[in-house]
């Protein structure tokens, strides 16, 4: 069987000097899950837009079932049946699902649409998918799960041959991916070709047919996935054999308590009781999306307002804005670095300099690169001149900026709401490494992670949240993760001791 | 976004060894209003032989001190993302206020003074609905716009207001002897000194700093502990007050409060800024660029007048000059990766 699409030695290339892909090649058969595995800056990213049209590559070609082909838009792409399903899902939130699904190709003549067509495609492509929703639901009303599926469904409208998914469970939890895997694995059998983008090693191990690992813009391989060993994938990944996060020795916390939540009432029915973190404590947060970690979080740095009784360092703690937090030395790494926690287009130091800037009034450049450079170091962010701006760091490099930011500042409590989102394996342990030492130096520590591995590893207690509240406590040295899962996703206690 | 997808960084640094030339080059690449200004210049100097004279040089700074110092303020408001359109309405307003002021017998002094704070304090208004309120800058200020140009009617009675103080009129008209043979007007110093201070705070202060920041990404200054509704209040406040001084020097220089007077000026101002390369959507710019996108039309205008064309000439060609402009530093930017 002809393959339905191949790249051969695709490179692009950014004026002045970058090179974002060097040598790619992958080729994609009908009916199977190939998986593109890579580490932040492999270059995926930039082969999956060249793929649907959205970049030109510099050099190299691209067959659609064996014949050359040239992608100008993501129209071409498109119209040669290769559908995109972003990260950052492109639907439109205010308008239905039904004209989601048509959205750039709606059964019309001449210009007046066909509802009766379009409606009969939406609820098709709706059931083909398996969706619990209907067509005249507005997208912003959907979860993020039912809006991956409704993106799956516009690629069906547009009668693809090859879906590319790039990172679908970054958004997702367990049970939600698990119902995706579903809806894929019923495509295949339908005969379309996914291609499937993931740094998670167990996702494709479980969904993959095969995979096609990149790595600094050159394609390492393509393997069989059932008969490679996991060790062999990671070297191809990463170049070297190198652990995930590993678990270090139990270290015995000794700090006295740093901030300890009596109760907190806050947004989203957010419900928090008897939570403490100890001075050179790591806790994690575990649970499902929306059960309440981010609102938690952004509530302790006084970016979402609530009722209740803290204590910070022994003192009495009520942040009603970040500033208020910040004196009082609390720091927030938040979710989004990107659209939250950075000034993108702002040059290294002068993001990492900004918080520590509010006892001042008058400001010396020098001052704030010699105040940032040394931090950036420390962390072993790597960064050519901290002049230029922070958009062109790669994601782990970029998350240690806004590491960089609370150091600085002076904080010494720190709050990370998914700190290793879209971090390849390699970047993850570095980023950990750095937290375990920052809590070594004596910092108070709150990691929320949807990633239960990390926190495993990482972190000296962890709470699991489900629903606003924090349910259950667990001391992950004595505990199976297991049960920590099971307390996440059931949201009952479950007993440790068994 | 591709860039973001190179390991570290490293590669990003140019390469070595292409030395001075290279460096140099890429200085006019990105100060390349300022090669713009000269070759425009230049270009005027050989058309007309009195272009390059002191007289018509005073006279053009004399001429654009008014909507530069303005532009100005815009920049500060461009920078965090916002925009001011009341600022043509504010320097009528003001320019009346004053003249209204020492029509009634006030100290031409306080009666400055008075009116720069009652600018600043509606530019603070205007600010503090956007910011607290979360109304959009363009529909604040398109009302400040109408409003302030009511009260302007309404002070002055629809009619201009003459017979002003000598010595206020020479707040416009006073000349500085600087070389022999050059004077040089005080409206075109107040305006370089107005510039220098701008861009100073823009670079060396906190405020400036914070400009920046809450331009560049507003949710990410606000949980890095910056006071941004208070900083979109504050270059407001800097706006009121740059649109009011740049009013009352109208108005000394005209020797005479018009409510007529600066009518679009919001659009000259706002040209002015985005010709000298300040990003709309803020957090990229800065105040040289301005003041050398103000000369530039001044000198555009000036040659148009030198050789006799008429402002029909003037509008079409100032059109055409800032699309250029605008698509080249688009080209920029997208050389240099930014996009």
């Amino acid at each position: 069987m002809a393959d339905i699409l191949t790249v051969k030695n695709v490179a692009k290339r950014f004026p002045p000097n970058i090179v974002a892909l060097e040598h790619a090649s992958l080729s994609v058969a009908p009916g199977e899950v190939h998986c593109l595995l890579g580490a932040n800056g492999a270059g995926k990213s930039t082969l999956l837009k060249i793929v649907s049209g959205a970049f030109k590559p510099t050099s190299g070609e691209i067959l659609v079932h064996g014949e050359p082909i040239r992608l100008r838009s993501p129209q071409d792409g498109a119209r040669a049946g290769i559908s995109m399903i972003y990260q950052e899902l492109d639907l439109v939130p205010q308008l239905t699902v039904e004209q989601n699904l048509y959205l750039g190709h709606p059964p019309a003549r001449f210009g007046i649409i066909d509802r009766k067509k379009r409606r009969d495609g939406a609820v098709e492509a709706l059931r083909r998918v398996g969706a619990s929703f209907g067509p005249d639901v507005r997208v912003e009303k959907l979860s993020i799960a039912n809006q991956q599926l409704a993106a799956i469904a516009r690629s069906l409208t547009m009668k693809a041959k090859v879906i590319i998914m790039d990172e679908p469970s970054a958004a997702l939890n367990e049970r939600e991916l698990e119902r995706i895997f579903e809806v894929i694995r019923e495509l295949v059998r339908q005969g379309v070709a996914i291609v499937y983008v993931s740094h998670r090693l167990n996702e494709i191990r479980e969904i993959g047919d095969r995979v096609t690992v990149l790595r600094g813009g050159r394609t390492i391989g393509t393997f069989d996935v059932a008969t490679t060993p996991e060790n062999a994938l990671v070297e191809a990944v990463i170049g070297q054999n190198r652990s995930l996060i590993e678990r270090g020795a139990r270290r015995a916390i000794t700090g006295g308590v740093a901030l300890e939540v009596k109760s907190m009432k806050g947004l989203d029915g957010l419900e928090i009781s008897d939570f403490k973190v100890r001075w050179g404590e790591i806790v994690g947060l575990s649970g499902l999306n929306g059960s309440g970690r981010t609102t938690f979080l952004r509530s302790l740095f006084g970016a979402a307002s609530f009722e209740g009784a803290i204590l910070l360092d022994g003192r009495d703690f009520h942040p009603r804005h970040p500033g208020d937090a910040i004196r009082r030395g609390v720091g927030l790494a938040p979710e989004s670095r990107k659209t939250e926690g950075l000034i993108l287009d702002a040059a290294i130091y002068r993001n990492a300099a900004l918080p520590s800037l509010r006892h001042r009034r008058l400001l010396s450049h020098r001052a704030m690169r010699a105040s940032a450079e040394p931090v950036l170091k420390g962390l072993s962010t790597k960064y050519g001149d901290s002049e230029r701006p922070v958009r062109q760091l790669s994601g782990g490099n970029q998350q240690k900026v806004v590491l960089a930011k609370w150091i600085i500042g002076g904080s010494r409590v720190l709050l990370l709401d998914e700190p290793s989102r879209g971090l390849d394996v390699g970047a993850k342990s570095d980023l950990y490494a750095l937290v375990r030492r920052l809590a070594d130096e004596g910092a108070a520590v709150i990691v929320a992670s949807s990633e239960l591995e990390e926190l495993y590893a990482a972190c000296d207690a962890i709470w699991v949240f489900h629903e606003g509240r924090n349910i259950q406590f667990f001391d992950p040295s004595a505990t199976d993760r297991d049960d920590i899962l099971k307390a996440s996703i059931l949201g009952v206690r479950t007993s440790t001791w068994q | 976004m591709a860039v973001s997808d190179n390991p570290g960084g490293e590669r990003l640094a140019p390469p070595d060894g292409s030395g001075v030339l290279a460096a140099a080059l890429d200085l006019a690449v990105e100060y390349n209003f300022i090669v713009i200004f000269f070759f425009v210049a230049a270009i005027a100097a050989t058309l007309s032989s009195n272009f390059l004279t002191f007289g018509n040089i005073s006279n053009l700074f004399q001429q654009a001190a008014v909507v530069g110092i303005v532009a100005v303020g815009m920049t500060y408001v461009i920078l965090t993302a916002n925009i001011d359109l009341s600022v043509g309405s504010m320097a009528a307003f003001s320019g009346m206020l004053v003249a209204v002021l020492m029509a009634g017998g006030h100290n031409p002094w306080l009666a400055v003074a008075s009116t720069l704070v009652v600018g600043m304090a509606g530019g603070a208004l205007m600010g503090g609905i956007t910011a607290f309120a979360r109304v959009p800058s363009f529909i604040v200020t398109l009302a400040g716009l109408v409003s302030i140009r009511g009260v302007t009617y309404l002070i002055s009675e629809g009619t201009p207001i003459g017979n002003l103080p000598k010595e206020f009129g020479s707040l416009g008209s006073t000349l500085i002897p600087i070389l022999p043979g050059f004077d040089f007007p005080l409206m075109g110093i107040i305006f370089i000194a107005v510039c220098a201070i701008a861009g100073v705070v823009l670079r060396y202060t906190v405020f400036g700093e914070y400009v920046f920041a809450t331009g560049g990404n507003i949710e990410a200054a606000r949980l890095s502990g910056l006071p941004t509704r208070l900083m979109t209040m504050g270059v407001f406040a800097v706006s009121g007050l740059m649109a009011s001084l740049g009013g009352v020097m109208l108005t000394s220089r005209l020797r005479i409060g018009q409510p007529t007077a600066a009518q679009g000026m919001e659009l000259d101002a706002i040209a002015a800024v985005v010709l000298g390369g300040t990003s709309l959507f803020g957090g990229r710019g800065g105040v040289l660029g301005t003041f050398f996108a103000v000369m530039l039309l001044q000198v555009l205008r000036n040659i148009f007048n030198l050789l006799g064309l008429g402002s029909f000439y003037q509008m079409t060609v100032t059109g055409v000059i800032i699309v250029a402009a605008i698509l080249l530093n688009r080209l920029i930017d997208h050389r240099m990766g930014r996009e």
